[in-house]
């Protein structure tokens, strides 16, 4: 627990979390006010229009995983892994407290992104007298899934920095996974494509697009996708020296 | 009495480069040792491995008995500062002592406590970024002794000080293991250490090259005392008796060679003679220290 307020204080104490929160905060409102706003009723007429605009607030996994990434890599970056590694000789509790703080962040990131999408989302459409269309069930359905989501992401982020500890190379690493090659993967072979970390997550929402998997069965992959991740960076860690 | 810290034959290989080469020494409590060798010797390698942050290739590091990482809180037991830069810039210099205090359950009033002991509490909340590199230095320190250690372990802590710093330092350091405690410093430049230090660990190509006291170190290598005394004639004869050649420097002062302040100045209380000026000079302690690792690197 000593360990994990640590880490949690050195979240707190640098503006690099604070940047990637208000970075999250000005996507989530701007792309829900526009896109709330100037939707053609048209396209809100299906619980699945509403549940896909809603669902936004995902996005906060991509900013709960770059948390995540920056509490290795930044260690690394400026060498603070040394006095924290003499402080914390043991590389496996090193490990899970940095996944535990990971995971905290990520809910905190799920909770901001996914509930201002959530609220003014559903405000907006309340103001243009949209229907909603939504069941109690699916909205905590998608409330959870955002929660559990970007807080998985969180630890797929610490995991990812323990196997990329350069900084620039994790960062870019995760984003174009993230934003190009799950795309592509999933738009040329869904098959296959559903079952990678992003797509998997997504379902984690509702049935929010098709081709994706069953929400129970996306977020024992996505947890599936964090383990390995995690296994693999534990590995990793324990093996290299710390120069 | 058990070794603080102990090295044996410890080694470290990367690829085709043996950065430590069958390593073997030990420091007991109480002592100020300084770890020497030019750039590149394997200085900061053997403290990592010492340290649980790099793993040997062959033999093995203990400190207080065991290798590092199972201590029980090892950082409540041993302070050591690796680079004087290992600070997120943005991160306040308070805010970088708590996270570590914290992690082995320590309360924030000693954060205050040792932010006082390095003279740094009116930095404490500015970002790190705007520190000076003493001022680094000294937060390194502070962090190192926020467990109250019994060891310190310092790699080439003057790097860069003025030498108002290093002065700070080594008083820091005599005052420190004054109460028992034990230090390792590491040093490429002897002089740096050479007041502070007691014994030397001196290694090259990851080898150690000599490990003795630092009057020992001067004595071996025919070092030169100049001393002064209203009886110059009698001292002399004094020290040629003991086996020991003079040179007469003026008529008050000799130069006696191969030998050690402390030899002289006994010898001159055995034989009633009054000393007015006892001086260790002649080749200088960093001309021993090249000429031992120069020796070395041609060997």
């Amino acid at each position: 627990m000593n360990q994990l307020k640590a880490e949690l204080l050195k979240i707190r104490s640098t503006r690099t979390t604070i940047g990637l929160l208000l970075g999250l905060i000005a996507l989530a409102l701007l792309f829900t006010i526009l896109t709330c706003t100037l939707s053609p009723g048209s396209q809100l007429l299906t619980e699945q229009d509403q549940l896909s605009l809603l669902s936004f607030g995902s996005i906060a996994g991509v900013f709960a995983a770059l948390a995540g990434v920056m509490l290795f890599t930044s260690e690394y970056r400026f060498g603070t892994i040394r006095p924290t590694s003499l402080f914390n000789p043991s590389r496996r509790r090193l490990f899970a407290t940095k996944v535990a703080a990971g995971v905290l962040s990520g809910l905190v990131f799920g909770a901001i992104g996914e509930g201002l999408v959530f609220s003014i989302g559903m405000m907006i459409l309340k103001i243009r007298g949209v229907s909603i269309l939504m069941s109690g069930a699916n909205m905590t359905e998608l409330l959870i899934g955002a929660l559990i989501g970007t807080a998985l992401w969180g630890a797929i982020g610490v995991a990812l920095g323990a196997v990329v500890p350069n900084q620039v190379g994790a960062v870019i690493a995760l984003l174009a996974w993230g934003f190009v090659v799950e795309n592509l993967v999933f738009g040329f072979l869904p098959k296959i494509g559903r079952f990678l970390p992003v797509h998997a997550s997504d379902s984690m929402m509702g049935n929010v697009q098709d081709k994706l998997l069953p929400g129970n069965a996306g977020t024992l992959v996505t947890v599936g996708w964090a383990l390995v991740l995690s296994v693999v960076g534990l590995v990793l860690l324990k093996r290299r020296d710390i120069s | 009495m058990p070794y603080v810290v102990q090295s044996d034959s410890l080694s470290k290989r990367y690829g085709n480069v043996l950065a430590v080469d069958d390593l073997t020494f030990a420091i007991e409590a109480g002592t100020i040792t300084g770890f020497l060798g030019p750039n590149g010797a394997g200085k900061s390698t053997t403290l990592r491995m010492l340290l649980g942050l790099a793993k040997p290739t062959g033999g093995h590091a203990t400190v207080f008995g065991s290798p590092y990482d199972q201590l029980e809180s090892p950082a409540l037991r041993i302070g050591a500062v690796l680079e004087a830069t290992d600070f997120h810039p943005g991160r306040s210099g308070q805010d970088h002592l708590r996270m570590l205090s914290r992690a082995v359950g320590l309360p924030d009033a000693r954060v205050d406590e040792v932010l006082s002991l390095v003279e740094l509490q009116g930095a404490a909340k500015r970002r790190v970024k705007g520190y000076s590199l003493g001022m680094r230095q000294r937060l390194g320190l502070a962090a190192a002794l926020l467990g109250n250690p019994d060891l310190l372990v310092l790699d080439e802590p003057a790097n860069g000080l003025d030498p108002e710093g290093v002065r700070w330092l080594r008083d820091f350091l005599r005052d420190f293991a004054s109460g028992g405690r034990t230090v390792l410093i590491s040093s490429h430049v002897l002089a740096e250490i050479a007041q502070t230090v007691d014994q030397v660990l001196i290694i090259n190509h990851g080898r150690l090259v000599i490990e003795s006291t630092l009057d020992e170190l001067t004595a071996r290598v025919g070092a030169v005392v100049r001393v002064q005394s209203p009886k110059i004639d009698e001292l002399a004869n004094a020290l040629q008796r003991e086996g020991i050649v003079t040179t007469r420097s003026n008529d008050r002062a000799l130069l006696a060679q191969g030998t050690t302040r402390e030899r002289v100045g006994d010898i001159a209380l055995a034989s009633g003679i009054a000393v007015h000026e006892l001086v260790s000079e002649g080749s200088s302690l960093e001309e021993v220290f090249l000429d031992l690792t120069s020796v070395e690197t041609k060997s």
